[in-house]
């Protein structure tokens, strides 16, 4: 060879060449699994979030580990990005989603839907020591704030129509309306008051008022999704989601978490 | 506002992955770049014509766009060639979705800076009597990357921030770190102004190394 170092530096491109084919077989092909595999959310508390250390926890992860004990299978949980969530599924990375995803109609076509494994239940705050009842006809001439395009907004919009409805983009908006005296009462997700507005220092004069409101056009709860035609899990799911709510697990989960029940 | 609520260690964790990922898919991804030039200047149209394409093509696709066509639909083509499901590993398909992008931009710097050298240079080669290969990595190398590496180091920084996509498919990198402490904390503010502060000192240092190498590259040309 004619040029000292031809040899040398072809041997490094073999060798970069070698690298690269190497990190192709990463692509390990692996036998179909034995153990469930889960996505949640992850950065939605107290649904479920990671804690300084990193561990999953929140209400979601322990349904589905409870729902794992009954299924008597081994699973693994993990946190998925929400935009990948669903892909992740239908690509097979995941066997079950837990991540209190509403069932809604967009959804069904992609994925089917377990039982109802959670109520989404609306809920009026007014001021401390406002009368319980909150029936349209109580609320004739009242003021009530919601956020706009929500399954609360339709719920008023079809029911209230003696009331004055304010929308806004938020709940936040709202809530600051309520603060400030600008409405006499919103309506929204009960939990999400729970965890946000009411935790706040200026809710302090504000209280949920009336009775707990669902189903209808307040939307029909939370599903666990399966790839479509999953039937065989999908009966083992549903049978597992009816015994943690049969034996008293699915509340003493619920109780860790919320002074109320969520179904 | 820098209390980060014991999630240091965490964001921490999630650099690591970042610098991780960035540096395969650097190393990946410069193999590709010089693959796709080399293609460039086949002889054989058909390769060119793949070189050209590959270029073209990646470039004119959103990067997130590579990162799902590489992770859901490798693990969906890779399962319908064995006829069963295949894991693709996440942290592999980020690097290899990073590397993709990266050798596209990468490929047509390298070509560039190969046109640039003087043709004089190759003739004044041959007329010494080298041979191709000689030519090329005594001669023509040396000079193309000299003017490849200020805009090779640019995509090497864009690819840094880059980076922060695969946090979509489950690379616990940064981003994600961030986005789970923000959530967990209820501090988005916090939690994303520190993650901030981790990608400029990351990009701050490599831009400093690029401007070392470009320094010692160019000690021939100063007097």
């Amino acid at each position: 060879m004619k040029y000292p170092y031809f040899r040398t530096r072809m041997r490094l491109l073999a060798l970069a060449f070698a690298t690269l084919s190497l990190s192709t077989a990463h692509l390990e092909a692996l036998a179909q699994p034995a153990t469930l595999k889960i996505a949640t959310e992850g950065t939605y508390p107290p649904w479920s979030f990671k804690d300084a250390q990193g561990q999953l926890q929140g209400w979601d992860v322990d349904i589905a580990n409870a729902l794992c004990t009954k299924m008597k299978a081994k699973c693994e949980i993990n946190a998925q990005d929400w935009d990948g969530i669903i892909p992740g599924l239908l690509a097979k990375k995941y066997d079950l989603i837990v991540a209190s995803m509403a069932m809604t109609e967009q959804r069904r076509q992609r994925v089917d839907f377990s039982n109802k494994y959670k109520e989404t239940v609306s809920r009026f705050i007014g001021k401390k020591g406002s009368p319980a009842d909150v029936s349209p006809a109580a609320l004739k001439g009242k003021t009530i704030g919601v956020q706009r395009g929500s399954i609360q907004a339709a719920y008023l919009s079809e029911n209230y129509k003696q009331s004055d409805l304010k929308f806004y983009d938020t709940p936040q908006a709202a809530e600051l309306d309520l603060v400030a005296g600008r409405v006499d009462y919103i309506l929204g997700n009960m939990v999400t008051y729970y965890v946000g507005f009411m935790k706040r220092p200026e809710a302090k004069d504000y209280e949920f008022v009336g009775p707990e409101l669902k189903g209808g056009l307040l939307g029909d709860g939370n599903g666990i999704a399966l790839r479509k035609g999953d039937a065989e899990l999908m009966a083992k799911v549903n049978a597992a989601l009816a015994a943690i709510i049969a034996d008293g697990t699915y509340d003493a989960i619920t109780k860790k978490y919320f002074p109320f029940k969520l179904m | 506002m820098w209390n980060l609520q014991g999630f240091g260690s965490q964001l921490l964790i999630g650099t690591a992955a970042t610098v991780q990922l960035a540096a395969c898919a650097l190393a990946v991804g410069t193999a590709f770049g010089l693959v796709g030039a080399a293609l460039q200047f086949s002889g054989w149209k058909l390769l060119r014509a793949v070189g050209y394409a590959y270029a073209a093509i990646v470039r004119g696709v959103p990067d997130l766009l590579i990162v799902f066509m590489v992770y859901f639909g490798g693990t969906v083509t890779l399962g319908a060639i064995a006829g069963r499901y295949v894991d693709v590993n996440a942290f592999a398909a980020g690097t290899f979705a990073l590397a993709l992008s990266f050798g596209a931009f990468a490929s047509e710097v390298f070509r560039g800076a190969i046109e640039a050298v003087p043709r004089g240079q190759v003739e004044a080669a041959k007329a010494l009597g080298f041979s191709g290969p000689k030519a090329l990595f005594a001669v023509i190398a040396p000079q193309a990357l000299r003017i490849a590496l200020p805009p090779y180091g640019n995509q090497a920084i864009i690819l840094l921030k880059q980076t922060s996509l695969v946090s979509i498919i489950g690379c616990d990198e940064l981003m994600r770190k961030a986005a789970e402490a923000s959530g967990a904390t209820r501090e988005p503010f916090t939690m994303y102004l520190a993650a901030a502060a981790i990608y400029l000192l990351l990009t701050s240092v490599s831009t400093l190394l690029l401007e070392l190498s470009e320094h010692r590259l160019a000690r021939h040309a100063r007097t």
